[in-house]
C-alpha cells in the first residue's frame, strides 16, 4: 500500500464529491387515489435533486414537501427488504437503488406501479396474488424421516447448489416484468418458480416431486417464453431464467441435480 | 374453525360512528420481525389462535437487514465453546449491566434455536464436515456466529415466514382454512393496547394502512415485538418501522422501560451521498483489512489507543498489517478497538477539522486488498457503494461516520417469561430490555430474538391456559372510543402543521443533543424542546383521506417517537457515568455504583410525561459470577458485592493495595440504590421464579474502579507513547474494563 495512492484517492474523492451540483428534475408520477379519482393519471413534480441520490429520495422529498398523501412502499431503503419495486422509466427497479443520474434526468422521469397487479393507491399494488403464487409452490422444507437432534449435515457444495435462488427478496420486480404474467395473472410467475427452485435443489428437501408436479401445471413453468425480462429486472442479480430452465429440465429428466 | 370477524359493524359497543372490524384471538403478536414470528410460531405450536400484526408487508421487517449472523455456542468450529463462554462474553460486552438471567438463558438456548431453524430449512454456510459454520466476531471468544454469507437476517426471516406458511397449510388441510389458527395482518398499525377493568391485557386497537379502517383485536395476551427506535434520529441505520411503537404502547399501557439511555451508535455508517447517510458499513470491512484515515491521509486510530489497550493493539502500521496474516505474533490494528472508542475517535477527528468533505472519515480497503478479493469478501458492500454512492470501493475510499443503530434499553420483562408488569403483556427482541446491558455484542441480536421470541410465545400460551374458560378479559368500549378519537384527530385537522416538519425537528434534536456524546446542558435543552413538541404534535394535520395516507401514519407515529425520545433523554441526563452506549462528556468513567442501578421509565400520573426512578439491578447468582476471574469482576463491582462469592472467590490480594494507590476519578452517585429500591421498585412481573432482584444492594466504596485505574497505570508504564488525548486518559478505568472484552464488536454486522 502506498501513501501516494491513498492521497490520490482522497483528492479524487474530495474534488469529485464536493463539486456535485444539485439539479432540478421532473418526476412524473402515476397517481391514483380510488377515493377521489376515476382513473390513474400522471402528475409532474419539480424537485431539486442530487444526481447521485436515488429516486426514492425524490419521492420522499415530494411526499414531505409537496404532497403528504403520495403513497409508496419502502422499508430498509437499500435493496434488502424488497418493498419499493416500481416501474421507473419503463423498467422495473427498486426505487432505493435507482440513481437519478442513471435515469436521464434532463427529461421527466416516469414512476409508475409495477404492472400486472391491481393498483391500490398511487405506487402501491395489491401483492396478494403474488404472495399466493409464492405460497402455492410450498416454500418450506419438506423432509421425511426423523428430525435430527442438531443440524442436518449438508456439504458446502450442496449448499452452494441453490445459493442463487435463496437471494430472492420477494420484491416482485421479476414477476411484474413478465409479459406472460401480464397477459395471464394465473401464471405462477418467475418469483414463485425461483422459490420452488430454492427447495427443489436443496439436498435436505424431500418435496421436489410435489413441487415439480405443481409447476408442471398449465400455469407452471411451461408458460415461460424465456424472454429474460425477469433476469434483467432482478435487483439481486439472480439468474432467474436459468433457474426456470433448470426446473424445466428437472421435469423432463425427473432428476434433480 | 372460521374467522369470527364481524365486518364493518360496530360490534364492540363503542359510541363512535366509526365502523370497526373486530377479531378475537388467543394471542396477538405486534411485530412480524424475527422475534414476533418466532413468538407466533411458538404460541401456535402450543395450540393457540394467533394473529401477527405487521406494519409493513409480511417478510419485509427490519430483521432482513442483519448481515453478520446469529451467535450460538454450538462449538461446531471450536469445540471449546460452550454457553458459559458465551455468557461471559455477553456480560462483558454489556459491561455487566445485563440482566444475568437473560444472558444465561440466551447463551444456553441459542444453539437449540439455531438447530431448530436449520431443521425448518434455513440455509447456512457449512463447515468441511457439513455442519453449520461459525464465524469469528467482535467480543466473541470463539467462532460463534451461524451465518449465510452476508444475508443472515434475510434468511432468518424468510425461514420463519416459510414456517408460518407451512403451518397455515397444515391448518388448511385439517380445518379447510389457511388462517384458522395463524393469521398475518400485513400493513396494519396498532395505536393502543386495551386492558380490562382489573388491569389485564384485553386486546389492541389499530388500523389497516390500506383502507384506514379501524380494527379491534380482542385477546387475553399481547406480545410486543416491534423492534427499535432509530427513526427518532437523523442519522440511523434503522428502517422506517423503527418508531418505538412497542416501547410507547407498552409504556402507555402501564409497563416500564429499563435503561433507555443506552443507544448503540455504530462507528461506520455511510455519510455520502446525503440521501443514504446512516446506512451501515459492515465492520467486516475493517476486519478484512480496511483502515480509517483522516483528510490528511493519516491512519489516525493509532493516536486514539487508550493506554490500557496498548498491550493488545499494534503501535505501528507495519505490525498492524502483519496481524491479518499472523494473529499469534502480532497485535490487532487499532481500527478494531471497541465500537464506542472508534465512534468517539471519528467524532474527534471531524470536530478537529480533519474530516472528509462530507463530514466523515475515510474507510479505505482499496489500497489494502486486490480488487477481486474485495469483491469476493465484501460483495454487499461493493454493491452498496457502487449502486448507492457511485463509489468503487476497490478503487476509492469510502466516507463513513457514526450512525444510530440499536437500542439496548426496552420494555422491562421477566427474564424467564418475557412478561411485563401488565398481566398478559409480553415483549421480546429489540423492544424488550435487559438482555444486552449497556452494549450489545454483534451477533447477539438474531439469537436474542429467537430465544426470547420463543419464550414469549410459550409463556403467553401458558398464561392463557391459566386463565381458565371464564376469565377472559373484556375490552372496554370507552377505551376503543378514546383510541379512535385520538387516531382520527390529525385527519380532522387538515390545516394543521406538516407532521414531517415536526418529525424532522425531533430527529435533529435527538441527533445533535442526545447523540453519541451527551452533555447535561444539551440533554436538558433537548428535554425543553421535547416539551415544546408535545402540544405541536397534537395539532399536526394530515390531508389526503384515509387510504394509505402516509402523512396520517407519521402523525400517529410521532406520539410514540416523542415518548421514547423523552425516555432516552431523561435517562441520559440521570446516569452520571459513561458505560457502553451511554457516554457522558462530564462523567467519562464507568462507576461501579451506577452499575447497581437500572433506570426505570414509566408514564406519569396524568399521562403527560415520563417518570424516572432508580431500581437496583438484580444480583447476579454466585455460580454465574464464579465464571469470571475476581480480578475482572473488580473492574465492575464493589468489593462488598463480591463478598457474596465467599471464600472460594475472595477478592484477590494484589488488587487491594491497587485500589488504594490512586483516588479514582469517580463520578458521584446521586442516590443510594438501596433506599430507592425498596420504596420505588416496581413489583416485577408475576409468575417469575427469577424475579429475584431486590438483592439488597450494598452501597459501598467502589474499589473496583480504583483497581482498574491502577492496573491501567501498570499497562501504561509499558507503553512508550503517551495517550494522544486527555479524553482517552480519563477513560482509562473504563477502557481497562473493556480490555477484557477485547474487540467487543469488531467484525461484521450484528443485528
Amino acid at each position: 500500500m502506498s501513501t501516494a495512492t491513498v492521497q490520490e484517492h482522497v483528492e479524487t474523492s474530495a474534488s469529485g464529491k464536493a463539486g456535485i451540483e444539485m439539479m432540478t428534475i421532473t418526476v412524473r408520477i402515476r397517481r391514483y387515489n380510488p377515493e377521489v379519482d376515476a382513473a390513474p393519471h400522471w402528475v409532474d413534480y419539480q424537485v431539486t435533486a442530487d444526481p447521485t441520490a436515488r429516486i426514492l429520495d425524490s419521492l420522499h422529498k415530494i411526499k414531505w414537501e409537496q404532497d403528504g398523501s403520495l403513497t409508496f412502499r419502502r422499508s430498509c431503503a437499500h435493496g434488502v427488504c424488497g418493498s419499493d419495486a416500481m416501474r421507473i422509466n419503463g423498467k422495473n427497479r427498486l426505487a432505493c437503488k435507482a440513481l437519478v443520474k442513471d435515469l436521464n434526468p434532463t427529461k421527466p422521469i416516469t414512476v409508475e406501479p409495477i404492472q400486472g397487479l391491481p393498483v391500490l393507491k398511487d405506487l402501491v399494488v395489491d401483492m396478494e396474488p403474488f404472495f399466493q403464487a409464492y405460497r402455492d409452490v410450498k416454500p418450506f422444507l419438506i423432509a421425511h424421516g426423523n428430525e435430527p437432534t442438531r443440524e442436518r449435515i449438508q456439504s458446502q457444495k450442496d449448499r452452494d447448489r441453490f445459493d442463487d435462488t435463496t437471494k430472492c427478496i420477494l420484491c416482485a420486480a421479476c414477476t411484474t416484468s413478465c409479459p406472460v404474467f401480464w397477459a395471464d395473472g394465473q401464471y405462477f410467475g418467475p418469483a414463485a418458480i425461483v422459490n420452488a427452485h430454492r427447495f427443489i435443489f436443496d439436498s435436505r428437501d424431500d418435496g421436489a416431486n410435489e413441487r415439480l408436479e405443481i409447476l408442471n401445471d398449465r400455469e407452471g413453468v411451461w408458460r415461460c417464453r424465456t424472454t429474460f425480462n425477469c433476469t434483467e429486472a432482478c435487483p439481486r442479480g439472480i439468474q432467474i431464467t436459468q433457474a426456470i430452465a433448470e426446473v424445466k429440465r428437472a421435469l423432463i429428466t425427473r432428476r434433480v441435480i | 374453525m372460521t374467522d369470527n370477524t364481524e365486518n364493518t359493524e360496530n360490534a364492540v359497543g363503542t359510541k363512535s360512528t366509526e365502523p370497526v372490524e373486530r377479531h378475537s384471538y388467543d394471542v396477538v403478536v405486534i411485530g412480524a420481525g424475527g422475534a414476533g414470528l418466532r413468538a407466533a410460531i411458538e404460541a401456535r405450536h402450543a395450540g393457540k389462535r394467533v394473529a401477527v400484526i405487521s406494519k409493513s408487508l409480511f417478510g419485509k421487517a427490519h430483521t432482513v437487514m442483519a448481515e453478520g449472523g446469529a451467535a450460538a455456542a454450538m462449538g461446531n468450529v471450536n469445540p471449546k465453546d460452550n454457553w458459559q463462554v458465551h455468557f461471559r462474553d455477553t456480560m462483558r460486552g454489556g459491561k455487566f449491566l445485563n440482566h444475568f438471567r437473560m444472558a444465561e438463558l440466551h447463551a444456553k438456548e441459542a444453539p437449540d434455536r439455531i438447530w431448530e431453524l436449520e431443521t425448518w430449512g434455513a440455509l447456512f454456510d457449512r463447515t468441511k464436515e457439513g455442519k453449520i459454520s461459525q464465524r469469528n466476531f467482535g467480543g466473541h471468544e470463539y467462532p460463534r456466529l451461524a451465518h449465510v454469507g452476508d444475508r443472515t437476517g434475510l434468511e432468518l426471516i424468510r425461514t420463519l415466514q416459510q414456517r408460518v406458511v407451512a403451518l397455515q397449510q397444515e391448518d388448511k388441510a385439517s380445518t379447510g382454512d389457511y388462517e384458522a389458527n395463524l393469521r398475518v395482518f400485513a400493513e396494519t398499525t396498532i395505536v393502543r393496547l386495551l386492558k380490562d377493568a382489573s388491569g389485564r391485557i384485553a386486546g389492541a386497537v389499530g388500523y389497516y394502512r390500506e383502507t384506514g379502517q379501524f380494527v379491534v383485536f380482542e385477546a387475553p395476551a399481547v406480545i410486543m415485538a416491534t423492534g427499535g427506535i432509530g427513526r427518532s434520529y437523523t442519522v440511523t441505520s434503522n428502517s422506517w418501522e423503527y418508531t418505538g411503537d412497542g416501547h410507547a404502547l407498552a409504556l402507555l399501557a402501564g409497563a416500564a422501560l429499563v435503561n433507555m439511555e443506552f443507544v448503540q451508535f455504530h462507528p461506520t455508517g455511510m455519510v455520502w451521498p446525503p440521501s443514504v447517510k446512516g446506512i451501515l458499513v459492515t465492520e467486516s470491512v475493517r476486519g478484512d483489512g480496511g483502515v480509517l484515515r483522516n483528510s490528511e491521509g493519516k491512519r489516525f486510530m493509532f493516536d486514539y489507543v487508550p493506554d490500557v489497550f496498548r498491550k493488545q493493539y499494534a503501535e505501528t502500521e507495519e505490525e498492524a498489517d502483519r496481524w491479518y496474516d499472523d494473529q499469534e505474533n502480532n497485535r490487532r490494528p487499532p481500527e478494531l478497538l471497541p465500537r464506542d472508542e472508534v465512534a468517539r475517535s471519528i467524532n474527534s477527528e471531524v470536530k478537529a477539522g480533519r474530516g472528509t468533505p462530507n463530514g466523515g472519515v475515510f474507510l479505505d480497503v482499496s489500497t489494502r486488498l486486490p480488487a477481486e478479493e474485495i469483491r469476493r469478501r465484501l460483495p454487499s458492500m461493493y454493491h452498496q457503494f457502487k449502486e448507492l454512492a457511485d463509489v468503487d470501493i476497490t478503487a476509492q475510499p469510502m466516507e463513513v461516520g457514526p450512525t444510530c443503530h440499536y437500542v439496548m434499553g426496552g420494555i422491562e420483562v421477566d427474564p424467564d417469561t418475557q412478561g411485563t408488569v401488565v398481566p398478559g403483556l409480553y415483549a421480546a427482541g429489540e423492544c424488550s430490555g435487559g438482555m444486552h446491558g449497556s452494549n450489545r455484542l454483534g451477533g447477539n441480536s438474531l439469537s436474542d430474538l429467537l430465544v426470547f421470541g420463543r419464550r414469549a410465545g410459550l409463556h403467553a400460551a401458558e398464561y392463557i391456559d391459566g386463565l381458565g374458560t371464564a376469565g377472559k378479559p373484556a375490552v372496554a368500549a370507552a377505551d376503543v372510543d378514546a383510541a379512535l378519537e385520538e387516531a382520527l384527530a390529525p385527519l380532522a385537522n387538515a390545516d394543521g402543521e406538516n407532521p414531517y416538519t415536526l418529525h424532522h425537528e425531533l430527529q435533529v434534536t435527538m441527533n445533535t443533543l442526545v447523540g453519541i456524546i451527551r452533555k447535561p446542558e444539551e440533554v436538558s435543552e433537548a428535554l425543553t424542546k421535547l416539551e415544546e413538541f408535545k402540544p405541536r404534535r397534537t395539532k399536526v394535520g394530515a390531508a389526503g383521506g384515509r387510504r394509505f395516507n402516509p402523512g396520517w401514519h407519521v402523525a400517529l407515529d410521532l406520539r410514540n417517537m416523542l415518548i421514547v425520545s423523552e425516555c432516552v433523554a431523561k435517562a441520559a441526563l440521570e446516569r452520571e457515568e459513561s458505560r457502553g452506549g451511554h457516554t457522558r462528556d462530564d462523567h467519562p468513567a464507568m462507576s461501579s455504583k451506577w452499575r447497581q442501578i437500572n433506570l426505570i421509565c414509566s408514564l406519569n400520573e396524568d399521562g403527560s410525561g415520563i417518570d424516572l426512578k432508580h431500581q437496583p439491578i438484580p444480583t447476579i447468582r454466585p455460580d454465574l459470577l464464579g465464571l469470571f476471574e475476581v480480578s475482572e469482576l473488580q473492574k465492575y463491582f464493589t468489593d462488598e458485592e463480591l463478598t457474596v462469592l465467599g471464600d472460594s472467590a475472595e477478592p484477590v490480594a494484589e488488587a487491594k493495595p491497587a485500589g488504594e494507590a490512586k483516588p479514582a476519578a469517580e463520578p458521584e452517585v446521586k442516590s443510594e440504590p438501596a433506599t430507592e429500591s425498596k420504596a420505588e421498585a416496581k413489583s416485577e412481573p408475576e409468575a417469575k421464579p427469577e424475579a429475584k432482584t431486590e438483592p439488597a444492594p450494598i452501597p459501598g466504596q467502589s474499589n473496583g474502579e480504583k483497581a482498574a485505574d491502577t492496573a491501567a497505570d501498570k499497562v501504561a508504564e509499558k507503553s512508550t507513547e503517551k495517550s494522544a488525548t486527555a479524553e482517552a486518559e480519563e477513560q482509562t478505568a473504563q477502557a481497562e474494563a473493556e480490555a477484557q472484552t477485547e474487540d467487543a464488536e469488531t467484525a461484521a454486522e450484528e443485528k
